[in-house]
């Protein structure tokens, strides 16, 4: 959306009224603010704190760089400080957002013409969404590790062909098992650009199978969740 | 009593230009009727980055005559720059406090840095401290004193806000001088204040830091320290670490750089060649915090130790006497013996010279506060103990390297005939001092290892 507010004026950018409140599954969501002039790259993560509260957390941005609207995939933690909090709030309240942070993004020439290989498990799905609808033309495998084939955010906006489900707890999946195991049997080109991105105990054990497959370990780029 | 000042920050409140009290233009005379200076004393924690902001204090209230004195020698003006990156920091910032207080009742006290932001009501709660003043405002704290001996109402909120705002160092409590290129970090290492209490990570213009060398190589200093949170990830206006380096390393001048603690990551062959360059000197401190790739992913550090292994084999293969030394914590929430075992194989294979031991302590607000499996502190103390240990064996292994060697020594210090001084490598070094002079480098042929543990040293002679 194209802004009207002259460069010069100085606005507060660091409160944002929520716009909604996405209901994804019983417990994610996703937190939908205004970009306004918030300017990022697909991969990045922003601290995302609420008003009057003092505890903030870092989010990977869910939504693409051009989209018209600001976006984490936000995870309720049962008896957490402040998921809980973040999925009371309603369109108006205010959060406080810094940022953008991080490296873990794609080089724009390598989007043009490079192999990517994304591996998720669970909400770490949200950086790779950023990039698949940053970069329309993408050449891109999306595997996708959670329990219930429930879990598959979003999963409309991904081609079939390039969507991999791995999904542990039900049948429903590209691959019924961990996506560790699904990754064991893939073969992929020599010059694939992988990303990671989701919980260390997932990282660890996909690089190292990466790592056995001969990739070496700066061709992997990792961001860890918890 | 001096302490406590009861300053209004409602809008009603009147507070007078900031203009007015910069360093120098409206320095108020000495101690009223005494015809003395005023004197004041310097206390610090923590690292260098914390150092260099002290010497550019110091040389701020020396510059506006003030008169460098001893926590004990009645000042006029205490000022505690703390701590926070451990509980033991936050510690031994509140005993510095505590102390400097009592025994200095007339004093102003004033309390800045990390400890300052992390626990800023607490402390503008106490009593014995007259001003906290956050880090991003540390360097106006001349004026904020200033303004108080002058009876002006200044609230340290009103100081500027600017963390590159200090003048070169002239005099200092160090030989060398320190020089800061950066503030902040965006790493998010799950186990870190530092990006909650220093900020996001912001880089200082080519231009300033430039002209803080020349001036800095004209105060007379020999030895440049390059300091900051997250140096490696300096970048201003497309000009990132190396080629920053690279610019202080063309400045003309008989000086030599070192550059302060550094990420393992985002080096390229680029920043090894500098090496080469006669003023940079062959000694990093790459901060590997463990040597389980499990606990570092944790950590959310983002390398592993592969990596880590082959940025110190390409140094080492092309400067075999290339110095390493790190910072390792012990006992994250998690680490299993078998990690802590690696971490110990790690520190052996990499044969730092020294290794600064922290065992992990929980910092309020961190990720790492919220993880599961914390370690127990006697875990933790008898881990800690076996790194030091390592660490001391790999010195004396380290040092040896040295003897029948040649190192060109900076003369930090002369006692009682020997001077004492760190060679390139940032070697340790003590010899007769025969018609020298402190701050003066000298070419030194290292013949024997003396001393033990973290006090050992090599002894030499001039050529």
């Amino acid at each position: 959306m194209m802004s009207f507010i002259k460069p010069e004026i100085k606005i507060d950018e660091s409160f944002y009224k929520v716009e909604e409140i996405r209901q994804l599954t019983d417990e994610t969501f996703s937190l939908k603010l205004p970009k306004a002039r918030f300017a990022f790259k697909a991969g990045q993560h922003i601290s995302l704190g609420i008003k009057g509260d003092y505890q903030s957390r870092e989010y990977s941005i869910y939504s693409g760089a051009n989209d018209e609207n600001l976006e984490v995939l936000v995870k309720e933690v049962e008896n957490g400080y402040f998921t809980p909090k973040l999925r009371k709030l309603k369109a108006g309240d205010l959060v406080e957002v810094h940022g953008p942070f991080g490296k873990f993004g794609i080089e724009q020439k390598d989007a043009e013409t490079g192999k990517f290989v994304f591996i998720a498990s669970g909400t770490g799905i949200a950086p790779f969404r950023s990039m698949v609808r940053t970069y329309p033309e993408l050449d891109y495998t999306l595997i996708h590790g959670v329990r219930y084939s429930h879990e598959a955010y979003d999963k409309h906006e991904y081609t079939n062909d390039r969507y991999i489900l791995c999904t542990s707890r039900d049948k429903k999946g590209t691959y019924n098992g961990r996506l560790t195991n699904y990754l064991k049997g893939c073969t992929f080109a020599p010059k694939t650009h992988f990303y990671l991105c989701g919980n260390s105990d997932m990282i660890f054990d996909a690089l190292e199978i990466l790592k056995d497959k001969g990739f070496e370990r700066d061709q992997i780029h990792c961001e860890v969740y918890f | 009593m001096q302490k406590k000042r009861n300053i209004q920050t409602g809008a009603d409140q009147k507070f007078p230009s900031f203009g007015g009290v910069r360093r120098g233009l409206s320095f108020s005379p000495p101690s009223e009727g005494s015809g003395e200076a005023r004197r004041v004393a310097f206390k610090t924690l923590g690292c260098r980055l914390n150092q260099y902001e002290t010497d550019a204090l110091v040389t701020d209230f020396s510059s506006a005559g003030y008169q460098l004195v001893e926590l004990n020698q009645s000042p006029d003006v205490v000022v505690v720059n703390t701590c926070t990156v451990t509980n033991q920091s936050d510690q031994k910032s509140r005993t510095t406090i505590s102390q400097a207080a009592r025994a200095n009742n007339n004093a102003v006290v004033v309390v800045t840095g990390c400890m300052a932001n992390n626990f800023k009501e607490k402390l503008e709660n106490q009593d014995n401290i007259t001003f906290v003043v956050e880090n991003n405002r540390k360097s106006s704290i001349l004026s904020l004193v200033d303004a108080h001996f002058s009876g002006e109402i200044l609230h340290p909120n009103q100081l500027p806000q600017d963390v590159f705002r200090y003048e070169p160092v002239r005099q200092s409590l160090h030989t060398r001088s320190a020089l800061k290129i950066q503030d902040g970090c965006d790493n998010f290492c799950t186990f870190c204040i530092i990006p909650m209490v220093r900020g996001r990570a912001v880089s200082r213009s080519v231009e300033s830091v430039l002209e803080n060398v020349r001036k800095t190589i004209d105060n007379g200093f020999r030895e440049i320290v390059i300091t900051g949170v997250n140096i490696g990830r300096y970048e201003y206006e497309g000009h990132r670490f190396e080629d920053l380096l690279e610019k202080i390393l063309e400045v003309p001048g008989d000086f030599r750089v070192r550059i302060s603690s550094l990420e393992p990551d985002g080096f390229g062959d680029r920043f090894v060649e500098l090496f080469q360059h006669q003023k940079l000197m062959p000694h990093l401190h790459l901060c590997l915090q463990s040597g389980s790739d499990k606990t570092l992913l944790r950590m959310r550090r983002m390398y592993d130790v592969d990596q880590f292994r082959k940025t110190v084999n390409r140094f080492r293969s092309v400067y075999p006497d290339f110095n390493f030394t790190t910072d390792i914590i012990v006992g994250f929430p998690g680490e299993t013996e078998e990690e802590f075992q690696e971490t110990l194989a790690a520190v052996r294979e990499f044969n730092f010279s020294h290794v600064h031991t922290f065992k992990y302590s929980v910092r309020k607000g961190t990720r790492a506060e919220r993880l599961e499996n914390h370690v127990p502190e006697k875990v933790k103390n008898a881990r800690s103990l076996q790194v030091r240990q390592l660490s001391e064996e790999n010195r004396m292994k380290f040092l040896k390297i040295f003897v029948g060697k040649e190192q060109q020594v900076l003369i930090e210090k002369i006692v009682q005939g020997t001077a004492y001084g760190y060679g390139e490598s940032y070697v340790p070094v003590r010899f007769r001092a025969d018609g020298v002079q402190k701050n003066t480098v000298r070419r030194v042929k290292l013949l024997d290892l003396k001393g033990e543990g973290e006090n050992m040293y090599l002894t030499g002679e001039i050529i």
